[in-house]
């Protein structure tokens, strides 16, 4: 019997679990990431310091995962206990050994033809707790996975896909629940918000991102428009164990392009909702733009950041929204702080200092012959994750400059098609189309420098305690800038466009970073004579 | 069941007997304009109103990746295409017979009958498209190496007669896709060059110069790039009436060929 277990034991690795309490202080386990933005406040930085400003030069490739795919690959991998799992579109789940990347186990899911998706069959990553990974899919299902070997455990439709409805983003566990959403902004869908009970799948709560009669908020829909009113949630929220709040971004109202079948702010569409994580109560919103027509989803990162606002000591959140204005808000409340452009915009004169709502400028709106308005249909940023550090005290953005021709057409909805009222052309002009990382002062948005990118980008940023900033390009190119000044510190061709967030993890103590880029998956670390002993 | 679900099963005989039709049967112009309708609302996004300005694959092109039947693009809307952006779709038969009626009107860019006929002689128009040296910088299919210019291979089916006569006229008016003019100044007195710009990207530019050879430049070699507009072709605007209505001619007679 002793022998048998020493045998168990020698040859299979032995996991342990991964607690709440751990999601709520990773610092616990450094050397892993537990959750798709690295710690629930969302700052996408790593607290590891091996690789710095100085070293970085000696980056190298340690090892590469070729996924089997076409489609965009955009997962951020999540590792606990030398074991890093990843999705690759639409939904297939590996797990890998971190330290070669070695395939350990494979899920692989059946998608049925016919999914709805505005931008691809995507998956952005998962969420873990105790020995469960847990993922949404392009078909709308919830589903959980076994960590050790993939064996699906629960399975549980959220929507039916034959509406338009898909689900894109990792999920995010909160004590015993999992919450993820629905994408689907542009199919006529009504968004919604997620919890399940991290054990039987059971749906513990919903919360929907637009208000249904009854509802407060309704009177922001004209109509019967609510019930295509869109509001998708396709990017992870962010948590405050000390509030108990989750903060989720909403996506567009729609159709997209043509606000006039939806007169009305249409709450709770390009907002951040403020739930109680228990009971999916909300406790506030906040609109960044009311009765959106350019398809600016504030579905970006939510970050929660406590610092000093005008003198006072305050628990902010601050997020980049793709309408082009960076946003500070009390958390606690809700109430709106501060508002500046962090790219080019033309759309709003400016943003009341007392309300936050904008002060939309004439001739902005959609038309039949196309209006060119700032920033590009994609944003000022978008999807592709914001980072923080607590050592710089900066916040670090991929933005995208430039403009688009936004056009009304017609709104006509048709279960399972697309519903988005007309349709864009970018505007692809010389010296006006390119792509930065920035720096901002998390307090104010002023800018404290600037890498500037030859094209837009659609890759996030990671920060890290050594003092860098990592960040992709459209061209394929991985870099790592100082975090202090913006200067390139080096960068290499990885061979596929990077249309993902970077994420950092150890073996054996020694850090690593790792990247999707085109159909593979890269980890780089330094060269071993550059990694400390 | 839901109801979208059970409303598929209903429609599948039908789609089967689409789907075993080999000819589009809806064509008419009313089913065009139809067509042109249900594009722009389910299909413009990532095609574009012109078949080619959107992220999505081009259709302003007769090149059919995944066949170039009617039942073969009937397929394709219907059904999607694997590992890709294109899902299938939950549209009606007569929608999608509708919407690849327009669809072929995309094909080519100038739908009303490209390079209409008109005076000149096409034999006189070749001879003058040679002797005057055309095919130092275009191509015609097999003919030709000429590489700073497109190959002209099917022009006639993709330009009216009034576009290429201001092609000819007057070059810098509108330069294909891919031919841009690109000036760089080489530093530490490495002079400047002049070409097309083939691609460039974060780091780098490349280029093919007047003698055609690739050149490579790394971003900090250069103190300049510039791209100053226009065409390198010389404008032919004096040519004689019956000497433009021939190379006209000629021009519009390539239809395209066998070459793909």
């Amino acid at each position: 019997m002793r022998g048998l277990l020493t045998l168990a034991v020698a040859v299979f690795p032995v996991f342990g679990q991964v607690t709440y309490e751990q999601l709520r202080d990773p610092a616990s386990r450094p050397g892993d990431w537990l959750t798709y933005s690295g710690n629930y406040a969302s700052y996408r930085h790593s607290p590891l310091r091996d690789i710095t400003a100085v070293n970085a030069s000696a980056l190298e490739i340690k090892w590469i995962y070729q996924a089997r795919i076409m489609e965009k690959f955009q997962t951020t991998p999540l590792v606990a206990d030398g074991v890093m799992y990843i999705t690759t579109p639409p939904n297939d789940v590996a797990a890998l050994d971190a330290a070669t990347g070695v395939k350990i186990w494979e899920y692989r899911r059946r998608i049925p033809s016919k999914v709805q998706t505005c931008c691809g069959q995507v998956n952005r990553g998962l969420a873990i707790l105790g020995d469960r990974l847990f993922m949404a899919t392009v078909d709308a299902h919830a589903v959980a996975l076994d960590r050790k070997t993939g064996r699906v455990l629960w399975d549980v439709e959220m929507a039916d896909f034959q509406l338009g409805y898909s689900a894109t983003h990792a999920p995010l566990v909160i004590k015993d629940k999992v919450l993820m959403g629905v994408a689907g902004g542009e199919y006529g869908i009504r968004g919604f918000l997620d919890a399940y009970d991290v054990a039987s799948g059971k749906r513990a709560w919903r919360f929907y991102t637009v208000a249904g009669p009854g509802e407060a908020g309704s009177e922001s829909w004209q109509g019967d428009s609510w019930k295509t009113g869109g509001a998708p949630i396709w990017i992870t929220g962010s948590y405050d164990p000390e509030l108990n709040l989750t903060y989720w971004g909403t996506g567009n109202p729609g159709p997209d392009w043509n606000g006039d079948v939806r007169q009305g702010d249409n709450l709770y569409s390009a907002s951040v909702v403020a739930l109680d994580s228990d009971t999916g109560r909300l406790k506030w919103h906040f609109q960044f733009t009311p009765h959106d027509v350019h398809d600016w989803d504030a579905t970006q990162i939510m970050m929660l950041v406590d610092q000093q606002v005008g003198g006072r000591a305050r628990k902010t959140l601050v997020t980049a929204n793709r309408n082009g204005f960076y946003y500070v808000l009390d958390r606690a409340t809700g109430e709106f702080l501060h508002a500046s452009p962090f790219v080019k915009q033309t759309w709003a004169k400016e943003i009341d200092g007392k309300t936050g709502r904008p002060a939309r400028l004439p001739g902005t709106l959609p038309s039949a012959q196309g209006t060119r308005v700032y920033p590009q249909v994609a944003g000022g940023t978008n999807w592709m994750s914001p980072a923080y550090n607590p050592g710089t005290g900066l916040f670090y953005v991929a933005v995208r400059e430039g403009s688009s021709l936004y056009y009304q057409g017609e709104a006509l909805y048709k279960p399972g098609a697309r519903y988005q009222g007309g349709f864009f052309n970018n505007e692809r002009v010389m010296e006006d189309w390119y792509g930065a990382v920035r720096a901002l002062d998390p307090a104010t948005g002023a800018l404290r420098w600037e890498h500037r990118l030859f094209q837009p980008p659609w890759a996030g940023v990671l920060s890290t305690a050594g003092g860098v900033v990592f960040a992709g390009t459209e061209d394929g190119y991985f870099k790592a800038l100082d975090a202090m000044s913006g200067r390139e510190v080096w960068h290499l061709n990885l061979g596929g466009r990077v249309i993902a967030s970077p994420m950092s993890f150890a073996v054996k103590g020694v850090q690593r970073v790792a990247i999707a880029a085109g159909s593979s998956l890269f980890v780089l670390g330094l060269r071993s004579a550059s990694e400390p002993r | 069941m839901s109801v979208p679900r059970l409303c598929w099963l209903m429609l599948l005989p039908s789609l089967l007997a689409a789907q075993s039709r080999d000819r589009n049967p809806h064509t008419s112009p009313k089913d065009v304009a139809e067509g042109r309708r249900m594009y722009a609302l389910f299909c413009v996004f990532c095609h574009g109103m012109d078949g080619a300005s959107g992220r999505g694959a081009r259709l302003a092109t007769t090149f059919r990746r995944h066949g170039t039947s009617d039942l073969d693009q009937y397929r394709v809307i219907a059904n999607g295409v694997p590992g890709t952006e294109m899902s299938g779709h939950f549209l009606e038969e007569e929608e999608i017979w509708r919407i690849l009626a327009f669809v072929r009107t995309l094909e080519r860019a100038t739908p009303h009958g490209a390079c209409a006929t008109g005076p000149g002689s096409v034999g006189a128009g070749r001879t003058s498209f040679v002797e005057r040296g055309c095919l130092g910088c275009h191509s015609v299919g097999a003919e030709g190496s000429g590489r700073l210019g497109p190959d002209l291979n099917g022009i006639g089916a993709a330009r009216t007669r009034e576009h290429l006569r201001d092609s000819l006229s007057d070059p810098g008016r509108s330069v294909a896709p891919g031919y841009r003019t690109v000036l760089v100044t080489v530093r530490n007195g490495g002079g400047e060059v002049r070409g097309v710009l083939l691609t460039q990207d974060e780091y780098t530019v490349h280029l093919m110069d007047g003698g055609e050879r690739i050149r490579s430049f790394r971003r900090e070699e250069l103190s300049g790039i510039q791209f100053p507009g226009g065409s390198n072709m010389p404008a032919y605007a004096a040519l004689a009436g019956t000497e433009m209505d021939s190379l006209l001619s000629y021009l519009c007679s390539l239809q395209g060929g066998a070459l793909r």
